[in-house]
This record gives C-alpha cells, structure tokens and sequence, in this order.
C-alpha cells in the first residue's frame, strides 16, 4: 500500500484489485497509509478467471478514467489519540471494561476483545504498571528502538532477507504503531507478568511483540542464558505444560503486544486466515545450558553473544512434531542394547550405541514439508549424539542439511517454492544458476537455504524423548540491555 | 465504605499522524497512454486479466512487471516520468 500512496501522490492514477473479503483490510490499509479513497476493484476467489475479468474489466478501466469525487479531493490529518488513562473505577468496573468485546462481521459476528486476548487479565492500574517498571532501568517515556543490528532471515527472492539498524523505532503491526517502555509494561501488567520478568518482556517488544507483518500470531520465542534461572523459568518436566508463571505469562504477553500495541483486528486491520494453533495462548521456552555436550555452544554463543548474556531468540514453530514419532523407551533400547524400532529402521540390531538418532529422526521429514527443523534434547540425548561424532552442532545442522537434498523433479512437485522462487524465475543459491535453466536431476535442498534453518536446543530432562518443530535460528536480542 | 477506585493505564500503541492525501486526477480515456501493471499473485486472475486489456485497447502502451511474491515489483522513478496509470492486483 506504501507504493500506491507514493504513486497516487506522484500524480498518477491507481486502481487496486482485491479479493473481495480483504475490502475492509484494503480501506484500512489506505486510510493507514495516506490515501483513503484508495479505487479498488473486488475480484473473486471462486469464480473461473475469465469469467471473472469479463466482470470486473470495465470496472478496473473506470477507476482509472472516472473523475474525482469531491470526496476523493479531500485532504486532511489523520491523527488518532488515545488517552494515558484510559478507565477509571472499581476494579470489577475496570475487569467489565477492558473485557469488553465487539462483533466483527467478517468472522460471523463472533465477539473480538477489545483490550485482550479474550482470556480474563490483570488489571494494569497505575501502581502495578509503576511497579512493573521497576523492573528495567530504562525510562517509561522512552519509545522501543532496536538496540543494535539485526539481520531478518528471509526465504528466496520474493521474502529476502534484510538488515534493520540499531536506533531504528519498533513498529508494531499491524497498524505500525510504535510503543513506549511504559505503554510495554501495560501490556506486561495485563499478561500476569512481574517486574522481574520486565527485562525479558521489553526484548519481546523490541523484537516487534510478536506482530510480524501483521499477522505476527504474538509470536514464539527461545531464552538462552542466566535469566532463566533469575526468574525460574522452567526449562525441565513440564516446560510446555501449564504451572509455571514466567513460561506462561511471559509466553502471552506477545498476544496483548499484537492486539494492543500492533492493532490486530481480525478482517479489520489483519487478514490472518486462521491463525496458528501452536502459538495461540503463547509460546515461550529456555535453554538448559548446563546440559550441553563439551564444545557444544549455548544459544546465545551462537546468535553471536557470550554465554553469560541473556538473549531472546524469536522463532516460527508453525510445523509442530516434525519427524518421526516413538516411545521415549524406543530411544533408550537403541542406544543401551541396539533393540527396539529405531535400532531395526537403523539396521544396528543388537549394536549397543552410540547410534545416529538423527537418520531416524529426519527420515520422511521434507515429503511434504521445506525448511529446516529445530529440535529440543535433553541432555543424554545431546551426548549421545555427542559421543557418536557430532562434536558441534554445526556438525549435525550440515548433517540434517545435506539429508535434505532432492532431486530438482521432485523439488517442483512442492506448493510452496512456485511461491519463494518467484515461478521459478529466481537463482537457486547452491548452484548460481536460474531455477528453470536447472536439470530435473540437480539437486537441491528443501531443508532450506542453509543449515543455519535447523537448530538444537538443549533442555533439562532424563526421559528420552525430544521436540521437534520448523522455525531454525531466527533474529536475537539481547535481554540484558533492557535490564 | 466506598470501594476503591484505580486509575487504569492504556495498553494501545502510539499511532503516529498520517497526512491524507487526495487521489491523483483521473485520465480522460486510456488510448495513447502508458498503462502499467503490477501483478502480483493470483494468476488466474491476472493472466486472463493482461490477455484481456491489451486485447481490448490496443491503443494503450501497456508495461508490465510480475512477482508470485505479495509485495509488487515497483517502477524506478525514471518508468515512473512516463507512466499514466497503474492497475495493481492482486495483493499489495
């Protein structure tokens, strides 16, 4: 939309065609980016294409030769405020208030809250929010920036990577709104967060709050270092169960960033289809660096940063259990005598271990599925693969890398590189040659670019059983400079 | 004894000004322009949809530039001194 701004301000006449049900996203976007009598023209999801153009040809050129409206030779401001106050009562008036909901016809009338993430809150009165805030150095008036560069990985030519600096101001999507470390600290207030979580919460913000492009789902999220130890997150049994208060508000405290911060407004202001059910109620976990293998980095150290900082790495877990499925007791068979399914698949029966989990593991995982996997050990886990040869993680990232590769026949056969490949048009990277001028035998990697997409994780734990989900290394943070 | 009353604080981001502009004068017909189209996505609409137009006005010099991305491949400011008019679709 910034680009049909700049050119209907350059003078020349746009026409934008939408589908039909993204109207109200259109306006929203025009009036958000300058030009609210945006001409858009509605096309159809279902009807055949040439049906449909023979619909909507005449109104695509009438948009374009129609003269201007008064209306849409208005000019102005637009300039909403929003008070710093914003409810004074009881606090069962205030619960009443920021529960409120409207209905929103373009999800069937369903209610949509207004201040939340539909579950009850903590009310963010002065006091808390001002104890809130004693949890970080930083001043409630100061605006969330980037504390230093951040390189954001992308996928092929149409979603390249890019480089944001230092200094620049958060923009929180949908409506790119920026925030105050005060304006954050509500949002912690109303998670259930306490002050000593703050430092965590603002590297969240300064990540974007988990409102993406706007459609940000409030975002998923890795810790790596002391911190977790500070504020007891848990990083054993249970890290993804309910019970522990760090995991659980600091995990959702992204949602209310994205709803409040970024404006998320179902069919409003955000067309998110249907959401992202692993996220959805947040998603949030530490590292157990003390478990590692020797040599083995911690998170942290490999985002660049040392092992005694505290780092927020985001992550996009949208495939969840990647890989194949097993008994925990399956594992240990294989690596204490050489029994059980894995050892058979493995062909190492009746070989005591260490034994390549990873083989087993990443077997199957790219049939229907690009991109690289990110996988939690626990510690003997970690040291098996250890002690078999893996004496670095780079060494299995380039390990489950190379797994990865296909022939390019079978490569297209995917739905989602017509998409990342730009119809094929673009270079693939590990040859320099374009996609299409390709062989059908080449080979080519559909665990993504690099092995940098997958990543291990190492948590707390003796029962053998590991998680895997795509997402890889994603953008770090530090946590300590929000301290 | 009356209940407290709190002062709540807002937990909505800061909207920043945003000036609103007019649109551009609309073109008195197409023949003899340079109408240019910026597809993006879509293809069952917008392959129809470029077969169609410069069927039907021949008269207009049509550009055109295409992505399967959702963010539109953009004119350089030089294509932009010599464009009339721009249909976009189908994302933006």
């Amino acid at each position: 939309m910034p680009y049909l701004t700049d050119l209907e301000a350059s003078g020349i006449p746009t026409v934008l065609i939408d589908l039909s049900e993204e109207t109200n996203k259109v306006k929203h976007d025009a009036r958000l980016y300058g030009v609210p009598a945006m001409r858009f023209v509605e096309a159809s999801r279902t009807m055949d294409g040439v049906q449909d153009v023979d619909r909507i040809l005449g109104q695509v050129v009438d948009a374009l030769v129609r003269p201007l409206s008064d209306e849409e030779k208005k000019s102005g401001v637009w300039e909403p405020k929003e008070p710093r106050i914003l409810f004074e009562g009881t606090l069962e008036e205030a619960e009443e208030f920021y529960q409120q909901t409207e209905n929103i016809p373009g999800i069937l009338n369903a209610p949509f809250a207004r201040y939340t993430d539909g579950l009850p809150i903590v009310i963010p009165t002065e006091e808390r929010v001002e104890r809130m805030l004693k949890g970080t150095s930083h001043k409630p008036d100061e605006v969330i920036r980037l504390q230093r560069d951040i390189d954001m990985r992308g996928i092929g030519e149409v979603n390249p990577g890019f480089k944001r600096k230092k200094g620049e101001i958060v923009r929180f999507m949908p409506m790119g709104r920026s925030a105050t470390v005060e304006q954050v600290a509500v949002n912690a207030v109303m998670a259930g967060c306490k002050p000593e979580y703050f430092p965590l919460v603002l590297a969240i913000a300064e990540s974007g709050g988990g409102t993406g492009d706007g459609r940000g789902n409030g975002g998923a999220y890795v810790v790596s270092g002391p911190i977790y130890r500070e504020i007891g997150m848990n990083v054993s049994y249970g890290r993804f169960s309910p019970g522990n208060p760090p995991n659980k508000t600091i995990g959702r405290v992204g949602s209310l960033m994205w709803r409040n911060l970024g404006g998320y407004k179902e069919r409003v202001s955000t067309i998110m289809t249907y959401g992202d059910p692993i996220t959805n109620g947040g998603f949030i976990f530490a590292e157990y660096a003390e478990g590692l293998p020797p040599g083995w980095k911690g998170l942290n150290e490999e985002l660049g940063f040392r092992k005694d900082e505290s780092v927020l790495m985001t992550v996009r877990p949208m495939g969840w259990g990647l890989g194949q499925e097993h008994m925990p007791g399956v594992y240990r068979s294989l690596q204490k005598s050489g029994h059980g399914a894995i050892a058979r698949f493995l062909g190492v029966k009746g070989k005591p271990g260490p034994h390549n989990y990873i083989d087993y593991i990443t077997d199957g995982i790219w049939r229907t599925y690009e991109g690289g996997i990110t996988m939690v050990l626990v510690p003997s886990m970690a040291m098996d693969m250890y002690a078999y040869g893996f004496k670095s993680k780079e060494a299995i990232y380039e390990y489950i890398w190379k797994k990865s590769f296909e022939p390019l026949g079978t490569y297209r056969m995917r739905g989602r590189p017509d998409w990342f490949t730009n119809g094929w048009t673009s270079i693939e990277k590990t040859s320099g040659k374009r996609w299409r001028e390709l062989p059908d035998d080449y080979m080519v990697p559909a665990g993504g670019e690099s092995p940098w997409e997958d990543c291990i994780i190492v948590c707390d734990g003796e029962e053998t059983a590991s998680e895997r989900f795509s997402g890889g290394h994603g953008a770090a943070y530090s946590i300590d400079v929000w301290r | 004894m009356a209940e407290k009353k709190y002062e709540c604080l807002n937990p909505t981001g800061t909207q920043d000004p945003v000036d609103l502009l007019p649109l551009a004068p609309r073109l008195k017909s197409l023949d003899g322009k340079t109408i240019h189209m910026s597809i993006c996505g879509e293809p069952d609409i917008t392959i129809p949809l470029e077969k169609r137009l410069k069927g039907d006005y021949p008269n207009v010099n049509w550009t055109v530039k295409k992505t399967y991305g959702i963010a539109p491949r953009e004119l350089t400011p030089e294509e932009m001194k010599t464009t009339d008019g721009v249909i976009l679709g189908v994302c933006w």
